[in-house]
């Protein structure tokens, strides 16, 4: 791996954890989801890194673009009310025994990982495989033809989701009629 | 691009992981324990697009697909929840919601 790629891992990885822990740690919510957008994209230029050009744009558009968004207008709707909260814990040993035991978590994880390795038979088949479709295709094309050859009744069944997500969501947002 | 082995990525979606179980713990605004839960699936993402390309499938991609599908579903309802319990009670500390505590 060249030196550019390394950088560009290790200068992601280093964003993405700091402003993981900004979403944690900033007692104003709206810092949380400014820490979290730039989290997002981060893991965008992940994705670009491992060349899924289409993946990476959809996390820009739909995640950062639509869900965040939706995020930021109900914070600023409830910030004023919300900043009373956090001001107390019942519990006071509460945060630093979460720290201690998500950094044994963390730990247990990166123990396995560091003791393990992919076996190149684990690959898939040049039948189907997937840097070879994305150097004649293009990312996608290759998505699609994943998409619709194998995964057609999930793809419809999704469609089905967003509509009962939206049908909840004008139902809840209904205020109740004074009879 | 990437080196031979995952395990730089895997780590980075485990640290991530980690810090999301830990805010959706230890916060009490709702609205910063859906951002952890978001947190989550986005490091369970890299985990998959990981796997997509270093086993060569297309299928990691096909779940990052609806894993962020389902996530904008779950957020417009979970956020209208949210939206609704304050406009009941003008408060949204998640330890004063207990009145379902037996």
């Amino acid at each position: 791996m060249n030196t550019s790629a390394t950088f560009a891992f290790v200068a992601l990885g280093v964003t993405a954890t700091l402003s993981g822990l900004g979403v944690i740690l900033f007692r104003n919510a709206v810092y949380s989801a400014l820490s979290l957008i730039l989290n997002l994209f981060s893991l965008a230029l992940f994705f670009l890194l491992l060349n899924a050009l289409f993946l990476a744009v959809v996390q820009v558009l739909i995640y950062t673009g639509a869900i965040m968004v939706l995020f930021l207008f109900v914070v600023t709707m409830l910030a004023p009310e919300a900043q009373e909260t956090e001001q107390r814990d019942p519990i006071r040993w509460q945060k630093g025994a979460a720290a201690g035991l998500g950094v044994i978590l963390a730990g247990g994880l990166s123990y396995i990982l560091f003791s393990s390795v992919i076996s190149p038979a684990a690959r898939a088949s040049t039948a189907n495989s997937l840097s070879k479709m994305i150097d004649q295709f293009g990312s996608i094309q290759a998505f699609g033809m994943g998409l619709f050859h194998g995964f057609l009744f999930p793809f419809e069944v999704t469609s089905i989701l967003l509509v009962v997500a939206i049908i909840g969501a004008l139902v809840l947002g209904r205020r109740a009629s004074k009879d | 691009m990437p080196p031979d082995q995952p395990t730089g990525y895997l780590i980075v979606s485990a640290v991530l992981f980690t810090i999301g179980v830990v805010g959706v713990l230890v916060r009490r605004n709702p609205l910063i324990m859906f951002m952890s839960i978001e947190l989550m699936l986005n490091a369970v993402n890299l985990s998959f697009m990981t796997f997509a390309h270093y086993l060569d499938s297309v299928d990691g991609w096909i779940f990052v697909f609806l894993v962020l599908t389902v996530a904008a579903a779950e957020v417009v309802v979970g956020l209208a929840i949210i939206v609704s319990i304050f406009r009941a009670r003008r408060n949204i500390d998640i330890d004063e919601l207990d009145s379902m505590k037996g």
